[in-house]
C-alpha cells in the first residue's frame, strides 16, 4: 500500500473544519476549510446580493427585481435599461469594488500592524490620497490619471506614518494620533487646494471631502477593478503567513516566515488599494475599520478574516450608498456622511468599553 | 526669578501680538495695500482727510476682524490650558476633542430650527460647548480611557468627526442654513459685525472672572486630588467651573469664527516650553500667545489665495498637526 494516500485517509480535520483533498488522493495535499468561516462568507456573499439587487431596484425610478435584472442584460422596457445599465450598474459595482477595497486594505493593515484601530483612514492614507488625486484633478502642475497619482500620495501619507511610527511602535495609541495628525495635515492640503480652486458649490467638492459615489470616473473604476483581483489574490498567498504573524514575530520567525518580507507585501497591498479606492469613491475610511470588525465577530478567531472582511465591506458600502439615496430621497447623503454617523459609535464603544484590548 | 521671566516674556508676547494686530490692519486680501492703508490710518490719527474707501476697508472691515482675532485666539489658547490642566493631558484640544464640534452642531440645530442667527447664536453655541466638554470629562473618567492620554485624543477626534458629520448632514437638509453657516462652518473671521462681537463680551467676561479665580486652585490639583483636598481646595467644585469656563470660551469663540482646531493645542505647548509647567504663569502667557498665533494664521489665510479668502482651520491645521505629532512623539508623554 501507499504510505501517502495511507496518510491522506489517517488524517482528520481539527474540530470545526472540513478538510478538502486536492487534487488525487495518493498526493497527500488537501486544504482546511473553516467551518464557521465558510458560514460566514456564505452569509455575507447572500447579504451582498440581496443589497445588490435592492441597490438596482430602488431609487428615484422603482423596478421590480425581475425586471431589474433582466433590464440588465438589456431586455425590457428601454427606459429601464437605460437608467440601469448606465446609471446603477456603475454605482453598483463602484461600490462593490470600493468597499471591497477598503475594508480589505484594513484588514491587512491591521494584521500587519497588530492592532485593531490601525485602519488606513485613521492613520492618514485616505486623506493623503485624496490630497493628491485632487492636485491632479485641478491640475496643479500635474496631468497624470487621479488614481496613480492618489497611489502616489497615499504611499507618501504611509512613509509618513510608519516613519513616524519608528521611534514608538504601531501597537499603541500613540501611532494613531500621529497618524491622526498626519491626516489632518493633508485634509488641510487638500482644502486649500479647492479653496484656490474656488470650487464653491459644496457638491462639487463632496467626493473629495466626505466621499461620494457620484460621478465615478470609468478609468478609476476600471483601474480598481484590476486592483482588487491582484489584492484578493495576494491576499490569498499572504493569508497562511499572515495568520501567524499577528501572533508572534518570534513563533513566526520560528516557523521559516520571512516577517519583514510578508509585513511589506501586506502594507504595499493595503496602500495600493486604499489609493485606487479612494480615486473612486473619496475618503469613506471608517468602511476599513468595521468591514474587519463585522467578519472578525461572525467568522472563528482562528485565521485572518481576510474573505469575510472584504464581503463585509463591500456589502457595507452598497448598503450605506443605497441608504443615502433612498431614505431622505430627493436628497441625497453622500455615502462618507452615512459611513460617519453609523461608523464613529462603534470606533468610540470600541476605543471606550471597559475592559478592551486592541489587538488584533 | 522665574517670577520676572514670566513677565518678561510676557512683555515680548504681547509687543508680537500687538505687531501682529498692525499687520492684520494693514493687509487685506483687496485693493488697499499696505502702504496706503498706513497713510491712511496715519492721516486720520492726525485729524486729516484720508480715502474713504480705504478707510472704510480699515473701519469697518479689518479692524472688527483685528478684534475677533485677538478675542477668539485668547479664549481658545485659555481654554485649551484649562482643559489641559484639568485632564492633565497635553493633548487634550478644545477642538481637537470634540467640544468645538459640539457648539458648531447646536448651532447649526438651532439655525434649521429657524432661530435667527444672530441672537441665538452664542448661548445655543455655549450650551453645545458645555455639552462636549462633559462628553469629554465623562470620557476622561472611563477606567483606563482617563488614565492613557493618547486614548483620550483618538476618542475625542472620533467624536469630533462625528459632530461635523452630523453638522453637514443638517447642512444638506437644509438650504437656507446651508447658506447662513456654509461660510461659518469652516471656520473664518469674515464679515462679522461689530454688534457681534458685542454679544461674546459677557460670556468671556464672566469666563476671565472665572479663571482668575480657579487659577490657584488649578495649579494645587496638578499635584495631585490628595494635594488639593489637603491645602483646603475642593476637586470636584474646581473641576466643575473649568468645565463652565471652557464652555462660555469655547462656545464664544466658535459662536462668532466658527470651530477652529489647534489653536488650544499650540498656544499652551509654546507656553509651557518658555515657562515650564505652572498653569499660572501659562494661562498669562496664553493670551498674547493665542491672540498673535490666531491673528497671523487670519492674515496669512488674507494673502495666500487673494483675492478670495482661505479658510482659517486650513492654516491652524497646518500649524497644528507637526506639533501634536511631536507631542505624541516624545519619549516620555508628560502627564501635566
Amino acid at each position: 500500500m501507499n504510505t501517502a494516500s495511507q496518510q491522506a485517509k489517517n488524517t482528520i480535520a481539527p474540530a470545526g473544519s472540513w478538510r478538502l483533498p486536492l487534487g488525487p488522493a495518493r498526493s497527500g495535499r488537501s486544504v482546511l476549510l473553516d467551518k464557521r468561516a465558510c458560514g460566514a462568507n456564505l452569509l455575507l456573499a447572500a447579504a451582498l446580493f440581496t443589497a445588490c439587487v435592492a441597490s438596482l431596484c430602488l431609487g428615484e425610478v422603482s423596478i421590480a427585481p425581475g425586471a431589474a435584472i433582466a433590464g440588465l442584460f438589456g431586455y425590457g422596457d428601454g427606459m429601464d435599461v437605460f437608467v440601469l445599465q448606465q446609471l446603477r450598474a456603475t454605482r453598483l459595482l463602484a461600490g462593490v469594488l470600493s468597499g471591497a477595497a477598503f475594508a480589505l486594505a484594513g484588514c491587512l493593515m491591521q494584521t500587519l500592524a497588530r492592532n485593531r484601530l490601525a485602519t488606513p483612514g485613521i492613520i492618514g492614507l485616505d486623506n493623503g490620497a485624496t490630497a493628491f488625486a485632487v492636485a491632479s484633478v485641478l491640475g496643479v502642475g500635474l496631468g497624470i490619471a487621479p488614481p496613480a497619482v492618489a497611489l502616489v500620495g497615499a504611499s507618501v501619507a504611509t512613509a509618513i506614518a510608519f516613519g513616524l511610527a519608528g521611534g514608538i511602535g504601531t501597537q499603541g495609541y500613540r501611532f494613531l494620533v500621529a497618524g491622526i495628525g498626519v491626516g489632518a495635515a493633508f485634509d488641510a492640503i487638500t482644502r486649500l487646494m479647492l479653496a484656490r480652486s474656488a470650487i464653491d458649490a459644496a457638491n462639487a467638492a463632496y467626493p473629495w471631502t466626505v466621499g461620494s459615489l457620484n460621478g465615478v470616473g470609468a478609468l478609476a473604476l476600471n483601474m480598481l477593478a484590476v486592483g482588487l483581483v491582484i489584492g484578493l489574490i495576494g491576499a490569498a498567498a499572504l493569508a497562511r503567513a499572515l495568520g501567524v504573524v499577528r501572533f508572534s514575530e518570534g513563533v513566526a520567525q520560528g516557523l521559516g516566515i520571512r516577517v519583514r518580507y510578508i509585513r511589506l507585501g501586506a502594507l504595499a497591498l493595503s496602500v495600493c488599494l486604499t489609493a485606487l479606492a479612494v480615486a473612486v469613491a473619496g475618503p469613506v475610511g471608517l468602511i476599513a475599520l468595521i468591514g474587519p470588525e463585522v467578519a472578525r465577530h461572525l467568522s472563528s478567531r482562528r485565521g485572518v478574516p481576510l474573505m469575510g472582511a472584504t464581503l463585509a465591506g463591500a456589502l457595507l458600502m452598497v448598503a450605506a450608498d443605497l441608504a443615502g439615496r433612498v431614505l431622505f430621497s430627493p436628497i441625497e447623503i453622500p455615502v462618507g456622511l452615512i459611513s460617519t454617523v453609523v461608523g464613529a459609535p462603534v470606533l468610540l464603544w470600541i476605543l471606550l468599553r471597559p475592559g478592551h484590548r486592541i489587538g488584533v | 526669578m522665574p517670577q520676572r521671566r514670566v513677565g518678561l516674556w510676557l512683555a515680548v508676547l504681547t509687543g508680537v501680538a500687538l505687531i501682529v494686530c498692525a499687520a492684520s490692519l494693514l493687509f487685506g486680501a483687496g485693493a488697499v495695500g499696505p502702504v496706503a492703508s498706513l497713510d491712511t490710518l496715519m492721516r486720520t490719527l492726525s485729524g486729516r482727510v484720508a480715502d474713504d474707501n480705504a478707510w472704510f476697508a480699515i473701519e469697518s472691515l479689518r479692524a472688527p476682524r483685528t478684534v475677533i482675532g485677538v478675542l477668539v485666539g485668547a479664549a481658545l489658547a485659555v481654554a485649551g490650558a484649562l482643559l489641559q490642566a484639568v485632564t492633565r493631558n497635553p493633548l487634550a484640544e478644545p477642538g481637537l476633542l470634540g467640544v468645538s464640534g459640539g457648539a458648531t452642531f447646536a448651532v447649526a440645530i438651532a439655525i434649521a430650527l429657524g432661530a435667527d442667527a444672530a441672537t441665538l447664536r452664542v448661548p445655543v453655541a455655549q450650551l453645545g460647548a458645555l455639552a462636549g466638554c462633559l462628553a469629554v470629562l465623562a470620557a476622561s473618567r472611563v477606567r483606563g480611557a482617563g488614565d492613557d492620554p493618547v486614548r483620550l485624543v483618538l476618542a475625542g477626534a472620533v467624536l469630533s468627526g462625528l459632530l461635523y458629520a452630523l453638522t453637514s448632514l443638517v447642512l444638506l437638509f437644509d438650504e437656507r442654513t446651508a447658506d447662513e453657516i456654509r461660510f461659518w462652518v469652516v471656520g473664518s473671521f469674515a464679515g462679522r459685525r461689530p454688534a457681534d462681537v458685542i454679544a461674546l463680551l459677557p460670556g468671556l467676561a464672566v469666563a476671565a472672572l472665572m479663571v482668575i479665580g480657579i487659577a490657584r486652585p488649578l495649579a494645587a490639583l496638578a499635584l495631585g486630588e490628595h494635594v488639593a483636598s489637603g491645602l483646603g481646595h475642593r476637586p470636584r467644585l474646581v473641576r466643575l467651573l473649568v468645565v463652565v469656563a471652557v464652555a462660555l470660551l469655547v462656545g464664544s469663540a466658535t459662536a462668532i469664527a466658527g470651530p477652529i482646531a489647534f489653536i488650544g493645542l499650540v498656544a499652551p505647548f509654546v507656553a509651557r516650553a518658555l515657562v515650564g509647567p505652572d498653569v499660572r504663569a501659562t494661562l498669562w502667557l496664553c493670551l498674547p500667545i493665542g491672540a498673535a498665533l490666531t491673528l497671523g494664521a487670519d492674515v496669512v489665510s488674507r494673502l495666500v489665495v487673494r483675492p478670495s479668502e482661505l479658510p482659517l482651520g486650513v492654516l491652524t491645521a497646518l500649524i497644528g498637526a507637526p506639533v501634536l505629532v511631536a507631542v505624541v512623539r516624545s519619549r516620555r508623554l508628560p502627564t501635566l
